[in-house]
């Protein structure tokens, strides 16, 4: 991978650093520091106030114009032959140096600001480290552009001799899909949960108080009405009923107006060896990344996915991780038809088949292995809805039918494949998921044996990629055949041992 | 490279032998999963290492809950006795615990890889291929180092299984261990 000219002497390059920021990044500079400083110039306008001293605050804003300023006037960048030198500070100077190879992800983000100044963000990351190699806060758009174009050049050219630079446009989202995925998506409930969280933990008596001033208000409200309209039981439950359906409704809209805001005029292309992705309504993000960084699939179908007969697919790529909001290049279909779908994975993973996996099932996966994992959860509702309810808790058993059912559905579907690049692992029913990666991208093995698995004589056989969030489905084959797990985790030890580990 | 009197130092040899030989012979060799092809105990210097960890902390929640239960019911002199028969049990239980935990850890290096088994009633073997060595880490503590004896911890670029470790391993193993999967990591660096 590492070519012979990425090592860069720094000498001959540093001449070369000559560019300078866009003349408004100052203002950006100090609108994130003032992001960072929040707290202490927040403290400086409340407890300034003891000594009737104003100026404070304002003093510390003038410092950080004059922090970002001098940002300005030190940052310079420039573009070598092999690579991307960025010169910055005065008195402590650092130079780097990035070779165009080791540049793995170029990140673009624009925010309603930025827009307004014709500007950009650029973040690069190189395979090992989780900060960005380069931050360039931040450039004009054009050139933000080029220098993106540039590295995918230069980094092909070098990596493979040869740089074919048509875009492709694989999958291109039209405003319709959007909405589906708005209906889809959860994305107002996890908004509404992150911020009760974060409000609970600045205010530590938010939780005691807040929500239960608020609910006992509405009751008090809720009663206020419903004593007024003397309604009966079933009154009561029909405006229980519509109040969760409105509160359903209210975050489904929510979720639409994210997925607008996110994923409005979503553009997946592909530039060579590298994928490209452009999405936001009003902040824009694009980034790109070499599609070998790509170390393992996610295919997730769930209910309402079904209902307008869509999926989504996502990938894990290696590098910043850090959960930043667009940072990385996490979707690559976040809605698509099943058809576009797999037209999608047929292209970017063209040795794989993926049309003509030979799915295996898993005979030894019985339903009710599935199943007993829900029992002890029945009877623990059932015995704390005791103590509120009676008898009517027993109720809460006639889960377990349910759960019996979804279990035998699920044994039916489970299954898994191995061709010859690919190892892909089938699972769920009510929300289905394919999980899948290259051989290749495997970097441990584990077969693990609970005393149940002992009893039954089958094992579970995990496989471990880089970059998978705690979210996505693991990549395990459950209920093997004991005999059969050894030979798979033995072919793929013989397999694993004879391919380098390429990023 | 002396040669120790435990029972890894004669299978040594084969093991530390590098690449060609082994791949043909080693699917064979780990589909029978009992024996001892291959797979290597901890030196029987780690006994003590390995149950006096889980027998102290058993022994003392033990002396604890006797101690409770004594004064509760009768009074102080039975919760020392009642407390002390705790510790006792514990300390019995811990032995017995970690005694199983021991007799249950094993490694293997072959050609394919470093493997560690583990576990008594939930059973795990994971997997290092050689290729996929990113960094390792080899540790001692003070307690280790008197009866030498060392922790290895095999990093992978993974996220579940991203760090395998060993702990009380014969240290020269070990550092042939390191040494031999390191090597590896060189090649990489050259390829």
């Amino acid at each position: 991978m590492s070519a012979p000219g990425s090592t860069v002497s720094p000498d001959d390059e540093s001449t070369r650093a000559d560019r300078r920021l866009h003349p408004m990044s100052w203002l950006f500079v100090l609108i994130q520091q003032l992001k960072q400083f929040i707290v202490p110039l927040a403290a400086l306008v409340f407890f300034g106030r003891g000594d009737r001293n104003e100026l404070w605050p304002l003093i510390g804003v003038g410092a950080l114009v004059l922090v970002a300023l001098w940002r300005y006037f030190t940052y310079r960048y420039g573009i070598g032959s092999n690579a991307v030198v960025v010169r910055s500070g005065l008195f402590n100077r650092s130079l780097r140096v990035i070779p165009f190879v080791r540049i793995q992800n170029v990140a673009l983000h624009q925010t309603v600001l930025h827009r307004l100044f014709g500007v950009a963000e650029v973040r690069m990351e190189s395979a090992g480290s989780k900060e960005p190699e380069a931050q360039m806060r931040v450039l004009k758009l054009d050139d933000a552009l080029a220098l993106e174009a540039l590295v995918r050049r230069r980094g092909a050219a070098v990596a493979e001799g040869q740089a074919e630079d048509s875009a492709d446009v694989l999958l291109r989202l039209p405003p319709a899909e959007v909405l589906r995925l708005g209906l889809v998506s959860n994305g107002g409930l996890v908004l509404i949960g992150a911020a009760l969280a974060g409000l609970s933990q600045y205010t530590p008596d938010f939780n005691a108080r807040v929500p239960g001033r608020i609910g006992s208000q509405a009751t008090h409200w809720l009663s206020g009405h419903v004593q007024a309209y003397h309604l009966d039981a079933i009154g009561v439950a029909l405006i229980a009923m519509a109040l969760i359906a409105l509160i359903a409704g209210l975050l489904k809209l929510l979720s639409i107006v994210l997925a607008l805001l996110r994923y409005y005029g979503f553009e997946l292309s592909e530039h060579g060896r590298r994928l490209t992705a452009e999405r936001g309504l009003l902040g824009r993000w694009r980034t790109t990344v070499p599609r070998r960084r790509i170390q393992a699939w996610t295919l997730e179908e769930g209910l309402m996915h079904r209902l307008l007969g869509r999926r989504g697919l996502s990938v894990d790529t290696v590098g910043a991780e850090a959960n930043e909001d667009g940072r990385s290049l996490k979707e690559l279909a976040p809605i698509a038809t099943p058809q576009a779908c797999d037209a999608l994975i047929e292209r970017l993973l063209p040795r794989a088949d993926w049309d003509r996996l030979e799915w295996r099932a898993l005979p030894d996966a019985t339903w009710w292995r599935l199943f007993l994992p829900d029992v002890p959860w029945a009877l623990l509702a059932v015995f704390s809805l005791y103590w509120q309810v009676g008898a009517w808790s027993a109720l809460a058993l006639l889960w377990l039918p349910w759960a019996a059912f979804k279990a035998q559905r699920r044994t039916r579907r489970i299954g898994y494949a191995i061709g010859e690049v690919l190892i892909a692992v089938r699972e769920g029913w009510w929300r289905r998921s394919w999980r899948f990666a290259e051989l290749d991208k495997l970097q441990a093995l584990q077969l693990t044996r609970s005393p149940l698995d002992r009893r039954c004589g089958t094992a579970t056989l995990w496989l471990d990629t880089a970059g998978a969030g705690a979210l996505a489905p693991p990549l395990r084959i459950r209920f093997l055949p004991e005999n059969e797990a050894r030979q798979i985790y033995a072919r793929l030890a013989a397999i694993l041992s004879q391919r380098p580990l390429r990023w | 490279m002396t040669d120790t009197p435990d029972p890894t130092a004669s299978t040594e040899p084969a093991s530390s032998e590098p690449s060609p030989a082994p791949p043909a012979a080693a699917p064979a060799a780990t589909t029978p999963d009992t024996g001892s092809n291959g797979w290597q105990k901890l030196p029987s210097r780690a006994v003590l290492l390995c149950t006096i960890d889980v027998s102290l902390s058993l022994a003392i929640v033990f002396a604890i809950a006797g101690v409770v239960l004594g004064v509760l019911t009768v009074g102080s002199w039975v919760g020392i006795a009642s407390g002390l028969s705790g510790a006792l049990l514990g300390a019995g239980i811990g032995t017995w615990i970690g005694l199983r935990r021991y007799r249950n850890t094993l490694w293997r290096l072959d050609a394919h890889g470093f493997a560690v088994r583990r576990g008594v009633a939930w059973q795990r073997e994971t997997l290092v291929p050689l290729t996929r060595v990113q960094h390792l880490d080899l540790k001692h503590g003070p307690l280790q180092r008197l009866r030498g004896l060392a922790t290895l911890v095999v990093h992978t670029a993974g996220t579940r299984h991203n760090a395998v470790s060993i702990d009380h391993l014969d240290a020269q193993d070990a550092e042939r261990l390191r040494e031999r999967l390191g090597r590896q990591l060189d090649h990489d660096e050259d390829a």
